[in-house]
């Protein structure tokens, strides 16, 4: 097969998110949710066995809906889930078009997939047969760890990535990272749309309002420390659509998170090496949606300063990043290698 | 990071990425969980060739009227014939046999210094190996043992290559009543912290046996199941017991005794694991990993004779304790 048939693709498999990145240059990012029609009725609305992204949100009342990787791990014994985890890769391969007539063509896939690094500590394996059939060669890596690659970052590191259901940290070492340089904690952005909805719902106990407007709210004002605009949203209260002033709940529920990342990145830090620790300090990078809650950054940074300060960059682009970064992997790794990794 | 230097490291990290997928896909434990680097691994990917045989001995051990089996009973390596005439009558008659029909009275210790020769196991930044190591303990609790009034066979004195199965076919040649085998870690994710861990045969949750069956499976026209019944059936075995029994006690030892000199040290504790030497041993048989010589300061102690004997010691106490209430 010459080289030029085979289409690489990296994928970021996220619990809110999955971005795939290919070698022919498309890019693609959708909501990690797959719905069946609940019903026939639905089945003939909607005219469709399957739904994947932001149409089965959308459409989630007609719908069996699944995140196949909430909280980060792929559960096992569901084979709903694991369908859902299929649905997706071949969703997604099919964006960037590795497809002949209609069908996902897995004869010349070589995909790398980044996942949480919770799932890839507690079943790989049960990961890795989900994923059978559907590309031909297959290298699943942890999510940090694709991000890192595709930054080059390799070397005195700390990405935390900051995703919809679990918080993944990893420090690089030059090495492929262990269970002692990685952590998962399952505060995220998910765990933020839950405080959000109570407080919400704790001032206007009269509005009408689900985690999905939550969601979309957190996405567009998310913040910590001082706020730069107010919050105000429009919900129904009695049915009539109304103003609410959010601002203080946003920040309240964005800033629930600090306390844990900020003492797992203080506790892995302690781990490094002493003399390297200055370094990791000053290499901390923010991915994942969390990456674009206004003033995190600082905020980290802020409490670095006790153990002698350090530097958080934030990932412009941080929904491709991991996607992208396998890509990276998936073209840097060797023909031979490749041919060994056969899914 | 100069940019030959990030090159270098890429391709460090990408073999290190393609390897733990290779592993996921064989189904082996990852890398982080299991013992760097050990010669057992050639043997454990011939271990299919073993097992039907071993696997086999285990049904015919309780065809026998529960006699224990010896090795030296049957021709040695041919009789993998005459096992296979007893499967066909034998896989549905098979009992579990309580430990109690076997009161153990521990005479005759076997002791297995791991590596030797050209094998040199694991090493340290100031390159002393695991050879050295285990060899000096195993001397040391060698004569422990002696003093203690036990007799024991080691199955190598000096600094000599043996095959793992070579050194199991010793032991049970020997009549040995436990098999002691002494390792020493070094496993790179833990540079920092250190601990002491003793493995014992057992099925684990670890696919390999089931991928090894598998394997094995389109030449020896058994099913999967079969052999995972087999498999079952040998480790249903009193053995098992003893053997999870003499390395708990090892284990305990180990830990509580080492801890006094070493306060930093982690329990890792007591792991089922199909290395060859377990399988192929016809008598309660543990591994114990006395140390982490990727830790620089256990390195150091390691490298001091004080505490080697104090390992040696802790490994007879625990030896001692589990023959005490064998009795």
């Amino acid at each position: 097969m010459a080289s030029s048939d085979i289409l690489h693709v990296g994928i970021d498999l996220g619990t809110s998110r999955s971005a795939i990145s290919a070698s022919n240059g498309e890019r693609f990012v959708v909501d990690s949710f797959v719905g069946w029609p609940a019903d026939m009725v639905a089945k003939k609305i909607l005219k469709r066995n399957v739904l994947i992204g932001h149409e089965a949100v959308a459409n989630r009342t007609m719908l069996d809906l699944h995140r196949p990787l909430e909280r980060g791990l792929l559960k096992e014994g569901s084979d709903k889930d694991v369908e859902a985890v299929r649905e997706l890769l071949k969703h997604l391969l099919g964006l960037v078009g590795a497809k002949k007539n209609g069908k996902v063509d897995s004869n010349n896939v070589r995909a790398v997939i980044g996942v949480p690094a919770a799932a890839l500590r507690t079943n790989k394996q049960y990961l890795r047969n989900s994923m059978k059939g559907i590309v031909d060669s297959l290298m699943i890596v942890s999510e940090p760890f694709a991000v890192a690659y595709g930054l080059n970052a390799l070397l005195h590191t700390m990405i935390i990535d900051i995703g919809a259901g679990t918080t993944d940290f990893c420090v690089m070492k030059g090495r492929y990272p262990t269970e002692e340089d990685q952590r998962t904690l399952t505060i995220a952005g998910d765990s933020i749309d839950g405080h959000l909805l109570k407080l919400i719902e704790d001032r206007y106990p009269q509005a009408n309002v689900t985690v999905f407007m939550v969601r979309e709210w957190k996405e567009k004002f998310s913040f910590v420390g001082p706020p730069a605009q107010p919050a105000l949203v429009t919900a129904p209260v009695k049915g009539v659509p109304t103003e609410l002033d959010i601002t203080n709940e946003i920040k309240a529920a964005c800033e629930t998170i600090l306390p844990p990342i900020l003492e797992t990145t203080l506790d892995l830090l302690s781990r490094v090496e002493p003399e390297f620790q200055e370094r990791v300090r000053n290499n901390v990078i923010l991915s994942g949606g969390g990456g674009l809650i206004r003033n995190l950054p600082k905020a980290i940074e802020d409490s670095l300063k006790q153990v002698g300060g350090g530097k958080v960059t934030y990932m412009e682009d941080p929904v491709f990043v991991g996607s992208d970064g396998g890509l990276a992997l998936a073209l840097d790794a060797p023909d031979s290698d490749w041919e060994r990794l056969s899914a | 990071m100069r940019a030959g230097n990030i090159d270098r490291v890429k391709r460090q990290l990408l073999h290190d990425a393609v390897t733990d997928n290779l592993d996921t896909i064989r189904g082996r434990l990852p890398r982080s969980t299991r013992p760097a680097q050990r010669a057992g691994r050639v043997w454990l990917w011939r271990m299919p060739l073993l097992l039907i045989p071993l696997t086999l001995l285990g049904a015919s051990y309780f065809v026998r009227g529960g006699q224990p089996p010896r090795l030296s009973d049957f021709p040695a390596r041919t009789r993998q014939p005459r096992a296979a005439v007893l499967h066909a009558a034998t896989i549905d008659s098979i009992e579990p046999v309580k430990a109690a029909a076997f009161p153990l009275a521990v005479k005759r210790v076997v002791i297995d210094a791991g590596h030797g020769g050209k094998d040199a196991g694991a090493s340290s930044a100031s390159l002393i190996t695991e050879k050295e190591i285990t060899l000096d303990i195993a001397n040391r609790l060698r004569a422990l043992l002696q003093s203690g009034g036990f007799e024991v066979v080691v199955t190598r004195s000096d600094d000599r290559m043996i095959p793992l199965r070579e050194r199991a076919k010793l032991a049970n040649s020997s009549d040995g009543d436990i098999f002691v085998s002494i390792h020493v870690n070094s496993l790179r994710s833990h540079t920092v912290s250190h601990g002491v861990e003793t493995y014992y045969l057992g099925p684990t949750k670890d696919p390999l046996l089931t991928q090894l069956a598998a394997e094995e499976n389109g030449a020896s026209g058994y099913s999967i199941a079969d052999l995972r019944k087999l498999l079952d059936r040998v480790y249903a075995d009193v053995r098992r017991d003893e053997s999870h029994r003499l390395a708990s006690t090892v284990q305990q030892q180990l830990f509580t005794d080492l801890q006094t000199v070493d306060p930093g040290l982690e329990n890792w504790g007591v792991k089922r694991a199909p290395f060859i030497v377990l399988v192929a041993t016809d008598m309660p048989a543990v591994l114990a990993e006395v140390g982490c010589l990727s830790n620089d300061r256990e390195a150091e102690m390691l490298n001091r004779a004080q505490y080697r004997q104090q390992i040696a010691q802790a490994l007879f106490r625990g030896i001692f304790e589990y023959a005490r209430k064998g009795t």
